[in-house]
C-alpha cells in the first residue's frame, strides 16, 4: 500500500456513506432474523463488523453508533449500549486496516480481540446501568447464576462471554463470506477493500476513491 | 396554500409542535434532574423514593401532548425490562437486613435500594426519550439536525438509514421465503436454525451492496456532491412558544438543584 497522508474525511467517500445505512439495516434485520429463528444470540452487529471490515474503523464506528440511536428511538434502553457497538466497529476497522483478516490464524486472533473488546465494554454497562439483566434470553441464565450465589460480575461476564463469542463467529463468517463474493472491481472502491483481493497487481490501487 | 406549504407538518397540539431542539433541551434537563433526585434518600431504609412521584411527569406530559396511546404502546418494552431488573435486583443481592420475607424469597434492603434506583431511573429517562421520539417525526429530526449546523451528508445518512431498514426488512422476508421454498430448513435444532441464517443474510447484504453502486451514480447525477447552498422542500416552523418552554424547564431544573443542595447543607 502506498504511504500517504491519511485523513478521516477520506474514509467517508460516497460509497462509504451509502454503506452506513446498509450496515445499520443489516444489524437491524440480523437481530430480527435471529429472534425469528429463535437463536439465543443478538446477532445485531453483523452490519457494524461488515462496515468496519470494508470501509475502516470510522465508518464502522458511525454505523455502530447509528444502529443504537435508531433502535433506541423505539426502545431507549439501547442508548446505553452505544459505546459497545461503536467500539466493535472501531476495533474491526483497525484490524482490517492492519490486514488482520488475510488467513485463518489471523482470523482467530482477530475474533478473540473482537470478542474481548465487546465483553469488556458490554459487561460494565449491563451491571452498572441495568443491574445485570437486560431482558434478553441470556438474562435468564445470568439471573439463575446470580440466584445460585455467583457474583454479579462473574455471572454477567460468564453468560455474555459464551454468547458473545458465538455471536462474533457467526457475524464474522457472514461478513467474510459476503466480502469473498463481492467482485474485485467493486472491492477496490472501498477503503479496506484492497486487502481482500487475492492476486494483487504490482501497483496497488487501494486508495482509489 | 402553495404546494410547499402543504408539505409542512401542521400539528394542532402545541407541545407536540415544539421545535425539536427545544424538546431535546427538555429531555436532557429532565434526565439530569432524574439523576439528581435519585441521590435523595428518604426514610429509615434510605430509599430514593422521590423518583416514583417524579415519574408521573412523563405520562402527564405525554397525555398533554396527545400521544398517550402511542406512548403506552412504545413503553411496554421498557416496562418489561424494568420489571425483570427490579425483581432480580431486589431478590438476588444478598445483604444482612431482610426487609420482607415470603417463604424462601427474601427482599434485602440494599437490593431494594438499588432496585428502586435503577428501575425508576431507567423508567424516567427512557420515558422522556419515548416522549420526544413519539412527538417528533424523522424528517423533522433530520431537518433540525441540518439547521443546527450538521453536515447535509450526515442528515442524509440518518434519513436513508430509516428507509433502508424498511427496504431490507422487506427483502429479507422475500429471500427467506425463497430459500425455504428451495429447501433450506428453518425449523429444527439450534444448529439447523443457525445454518439457515447464512443463506438468508448473505444474498441480502450482497444485493444491497450492488444496489449502492447504482445509488452513488443517481446521487451524483442529482448534484449531491456539489459544494453549494442546498435548498429544502420541507421547512420546519417554530411555534413561538419555545422560549417559554425552555425557561420553564430551566427554572424547574434550578429548583431541583436548589432542593438537593439545601438537603445537603441542612
Amino acid at each position: 500500500m502506498e504511504k500517504k497522508k491519511y485523513s478521516i474525511k477520506e474514509d467517508f467517500s460516497m460509497l462509504a456513506i451509502l454503506i452506513i445505512p446498509i450496515a445499520v439495516a443489516v444489524n437491524f434485520v440480523g437481530g430480527q432474523m435471529a429472534s425469528l429463528l429463535k437463536l439465543p444470540m443478538y446477532l445485531d452487529t453483523i452490519g457494524t463488523i461488515f462496515a468496519g471490515m470494508l470501509c475502516g474503523p470510522w465508518v464502522g464506528a458511525v454505523a455502530g453508533g447509528l444502529t443504537n440511536i435508531v433502535t433506541g428511538i423505539a426502545n431507549p434502553v439501547n442508548f446505553a449500549f452505544i459505546p459497545v457497538n461503536v467500539l466493535a466497529g472501531l476495533v474491526t476497522g483497525f484490524l482490517a486496516r492492519g490486514n488482520m483478516f488475510s488467513n485463518w490464524w489471523k482470523w482467530l486472533i482477530s475474533m478473540v480481540i473482537m470478542a474481548i473488546t465487546s465483553i469488556a465494554s458490554a459487561a460494565p454497562i449491563v451491571v452498572l446501568v441495568y443491574g445485570g439483566v437486560t431482558g434478553s434470553g441470556t438474562s435468564i441464565i445470568t439471573a439463575t447464576a446470580m440466584a445460585a450465589g455467583a457474583n454479579i460480575w462473574a455471572a454477567v461476564i460468564g453468560t455474555e462471554g459464551v454468547f458473545t463469542v458465538l455471536d462474533r463467529i457467526i457475524s464474522f463468517a457472514i461478513s467474510i463470506l459476503v466480502i469473498r463474493v463481492i467482485p474485485d472491481r467493486t472491492l477496490v472502491k472501498y477503503g479496506c477493500g484492497a486487502n481482500y483481493i487475492k492476486k494483487k497487481s504490482a501497483t496497488a490501487q487501494s486508495d482509489k476513491k | 396554500m402553495t404546494w410547499r406549504e402543504k408539505l409542512r407538518l401542521h400539528k394542532s397540539n402545541p407541545l407536540a409542535a415544539l421545535y425539536p431542539s427545544s424538546k431535546l433541551l427538555v429531555v436532557l434537563l429532565y434526565s439530569f434532574c432524574t439523576m439528581l433526585i435519585g441521590t435523595i434518600k428518604v426514610g429509615a431504609g434510605h430509599y430514593p423514593l422521590w423518583l416514583i412521584p417524579w415519574f408521573l411527569v412523563v405520562p402527564v406530559l405525554c397525555a398533554a401532548s396527545g400521544i398517550f396511546k402511542r406512548f403506552c404502546h412504545a413503553f411496554t418494552k421498557v416496562l418489561a425490562i424494568v420489571v425483570i431488573i427490579f425483581v432480580v435486583q431486589s431478590l438476588l443481592i444478598p445483604d444482612k437486613v431482610v426487609v420482607w420475607q415470603l417463604g424462601f424469597l427474601k427482599v434485602y434492603q440494599s437490593g431494594l435500594q438499588s432496585a428502586i434506583y435503577l428501575s425508576f431511573c431507567i423508567l424516567n429517562i427512557a420515558g422522556i426519550f419515548v416522549w420526544m421520539f413519539q412527538t417528533t417525526e424523522y424528517k423533522e429530526m433530520s431537518r433540525a439536525l441540518e439547521d443546527s449546523g450538521m453536515d447535509y451528508k450526515a442528515a442524509y445518512v440518518f434519513i436513508s438509514t430509516l428507509q433502508m431498514i424498511n427496504i431490507l426488512g422487506k427483502n429479507s422476508r422475500t429471500i427467506m421465503n425463497a430459500q425455504r421454498a428451495r429447501g433450506v430448513e428453518t425449523q429444527g435444532n439450534m444448529l439447523v436454525r443457525a445454518k439457515a441464517f447464512f443463506p438468508s443474510l448473505v444474498p441480502l447484504i450482497l444485493g444491497a451492496i450492488t444496489n449502492s453502486e447504482e445509488r452513488v451514480l443517481t446521487l451524483e447525477s442529482k448534484g449531491f456532491d456539489v459544494k453549494c447552498k442546498k435548498t429544502h422542500l420541507f421547512e420546519l416552523e417554530r411555534t413561538g412558544k419555545e422560549p417559554v418552554v425552555n425557561v420553564i424547564s430551566i427554572i424547574i431544573t434550578l429548583a431541583v438543584v436548589v432542593w438537593r443542595v439545601a438537603l445537603w447543607v441542612l
